[in-house]
């Protein structure tokens, strides 16, 4: 693999809360290389947000970064000062976030938001202008020049999506950071992103990093996958192996889970029993243990190895079948 | 076997500006359509969805039916009485009948009160509190599979899972036979969301209970209801039994939103109906058929025109001038 553009190696992130020290990610080893889609799948509280917040350095007050190093273009994020990291956000790492209705300035028109994100650029106004209204056409969105001078107000949801879009890729980002992009949006629209996505991609040749716990959207869109599980990433490698041949029980179970597989109408659907353990307190040993079908007494005591399955595909798991 | 519940015609309007403004504009309808005219039934025992894109209507037909909203035309019957037009005295004994789980889980609970009163409010607001109400209590988190001990906690210490299953506790309160379930899925994560499925169905087995599900997610539908109805900007555009509207559907929307799914197949071939744009808003309601303006089959008669309902075999109903013809098998 190239110089992957974002390295992650061997990240902990602990939150201290009033009731004990929240360890919300413990040893995340990722990397994101160049030009590359890759996704993070998990259900909600598996730290998929943490692990955004901890390489865009914009963690909550009381999280930490407890061991481990984020390398952005060789940089050590969590090294730079906040004037290098102006440098990085918004040039070479931009974002796209979940909710497309709170994401924009309300009280700004599109254009103005546009052109002033361009404010590195010591070109005219009329030529960011420009830009602005050409990355909306690109993006879809119909009469872009006159639109520039709309409010969020009057676009719909699908619409300011697309805007957010057309702006984390109008400073042409080295990384794009999206987290849940779909997930505020119906079925058809959701589509309608991820070929947008797609689209745009493979024309700037930009790196993502998708996070999402919608399967199916993962599955459409990327080339790599991480699947993470109370704070650890359980799986990871490519979207193939990620789907065809799943070797950790905790992914085999969250493809299992969805309705949209299952061939015969079903009333009573797989699930997976159990909640996810508490973070102040872990288990010992593997933290899938007390909801694993496979789980073995050494589950309990010993912590598993990370389990080469394939070139790049690896699963933490004691019990796989290999 | 007679239906429990059946909406005829139902109409609801919303009022657009004042009366006032209305005679100043010289505006003769203030009005918009949120429902145009739909009808459906549903038998006892059986589950009956309700799909569509966001803003056509699902959740409008459902506070029709709970008389939360004034119905325009059409009837309501539940057990062969129509409800629309009775009183508040008259319509409060047919409330116990039909319970309403809301959409936002966490947000249809109140933050101040702890689960016990939650679930007790039901038997106070139609006076029919229990002899032994931490019996009850303990009876319905029971059902839902929640230890009786939640009863003292506060809502923001439970997770999304078991707020929603207070949420189903509390629609069985009063022992209703028809429940209206609202995105009962929606920001659930996979795993739970089968959880709160089996458990619907569970209760149905054990219950006999009635199900108006209301969802975006087709790929639940599929496995739920026994009829679903596909519904945009206020209509059913098709409707029928589950199987048929999902093998034999006649009207490009259902094939265009069926197709919209992504596939947990990384190699998976997509033949995508495109349907560009979104639902337009229901101040503009297009004319002629409402789904022209996106259609990939439109033809000039359907801008003029609506389209009469058809039918096709057995409950299975669409509106389109040029249906789509029905795959071999």
């Amino acid at each position: 693999m190239a110089e992957p553009v974002l390295n992650i190696r061997n990240l902990s992130v602990n939150y201290f809360t009033p009731r004990g020290t929240v360890q919300a990610l413990r040893c995340i080893n990722l990397q994101v290389p160049p030009a590359k889609v890759v996704g993070l799948v998990g259900e909600s509280g598996c730290g998929k947000s943490t692990l955004i917040s901890a390489v865009i350095r914009l963690m909550a007050e009381n999280a930490r970064v407890a061991a481990g190093e984020i390398r952005f273009l060789g940089q050590d994020m969590h090294r730079l000062s906040s004037r290098d990291l102006q440098n990085i956000r918004g040039k070479d790492m931009s974002m796209v976030f979940q909710d497309p209705m709170t994401a924009l300035n309300p009280v700004f028109t599109v254009g103005r938001q546009m052109k002033d994100i361009q404010y590195r650029d010591a070109v005219s106004r009329k030529e960011k202008l420009k830009r602005a209204s050409d990355m909306l056409s690109l993006v879809g969105i119909p009469d872009a020049v006159s639109r520039l001078d709309n409010y969020p107000h009057h676009f719909s949801g699908g619409m300011r999506q697309r805007i957010t879009i057309a702006m984390a890729l109008l400073v042409q980002p080295k990384l794009l950071i999206a987290d849940e992009p779909t997930t505020a949006l119906d079925a058809t629209l959701e589509v309608q992103i991820i070929r947008l996505l797609k689209e745009l991609q493979t024309g700037f040749q930009c790196a993502i990093l998708f996070i999402s716990h919608h399967l199916n959207v993962i599955a459409e869109l990327c080339d790599f996958v991480g699947v993470m599980y109370a704070g650890e990433l359980v799986e990871k490698g490519s979207v193939r192996d990620i789907f065809h041949r799943p070797g950790h029980p905790y992914t085999r179970a969250l493809l299992e889970c969805d309705p949209s597989v299952i061939a015969e109408p079903t009333r009573f659907l797989p699930t997976i029993p159990g909640e996810i353990p508490s973070l102040i307190d872990l288990p010992a040993g593997c933290i899938f243990h007390d909801r694993c079908p496979r789980a073995a007494q050494v589950c309990k005591n010993t912590p598993p190895p990370e389990v080469s399955l394939a070139e790049h595909h690896t699963a933490a798991c004691h019990c796989l079948e290999v | 076997m007679a239906p429990l519940l059946e909406v005829d015609h139902l109409r609801v309007r919303f009022k657009t500006k004042s009366a006032v403004k209305a005679l100043i504009e010289k505006d003769d309808d203030p009005y918009i359509d949120g429902v145009m005219g739909v009808s459906f039934a549903i038998e006892p025992g059986q589950t009956y969805g309700l799909v569509g894109e966001s803003g056509s209507g699902k959740t409008t037909v459902a506070r029709a039916i709970m008389g939360l909203l004034p119905v325009h035309s059409g009837a309501i019957r539940f057990h062969g009485e129509n409800l629309v037009g009775l009183s508040r005295d008259r319509i409060k004994p047919f409330r116990r009948d039909i319970a309403l789980m809301f959409q936002d889980p966490a947000g249809s609970l109140s933050p101040r009160l702890k689960i016990r009163s939650i679930l007790a409010e039901p038997f106070r607001i139609h006076d029919m509190m229990p002899e032994n109400l931490s019996v009850e209590v303990a009876r319905l988190l029971k059902m839902v599979n929640l230890s009786p001990s939640m009863g003292d906690l506060y809502p923001h210490q439970l997770s999304g899972g078991q707020a929603r299953r207070v949420g189903v506790a509390r629609a069985l309160a009063l022992s209703p036979k028809l429940i209206i379930a609202d995105e009962p899925t929606a920001g659930l994560d996979v795993s739970v969301q089968g959880e709160i499925l089996n458990l619907m169905a569970q209760l149905q087995n054990d219950m006999g209970l009635s199900f108006l599900i209301i969802t975006h997610n087709l790929a639940v539908v599929r496995h739920v209801s026994d009829h679903v109805a596909i519904m945009y900007l206020g209509r059913f555009l098709e409707q029928g039994p589950t199987q048929t509207v999902f093998h034999r559907m006649r009207h490009p929307y259902t094939q265009a939103l069926l197709s919209a799914h992504a596939s947990p197949d990384p190699d998976a071939v997509h033949h995508r109906i495109s349907i560009s744009g979104e639902i337009p808003g229901l101040v503009s309601r297009p004319r002629g058929c409402e789904f022209h303006t996106r259609c990939p089959g439109v033809q000039e008669k359907c801008r003029r025109q609506f389209p009469d309902k058809a039918g096709a075999g057995k409950d299975h109903r669409y509106f389109c001038h040029y249906p789509l013809s029905v795959p071999e098998n």
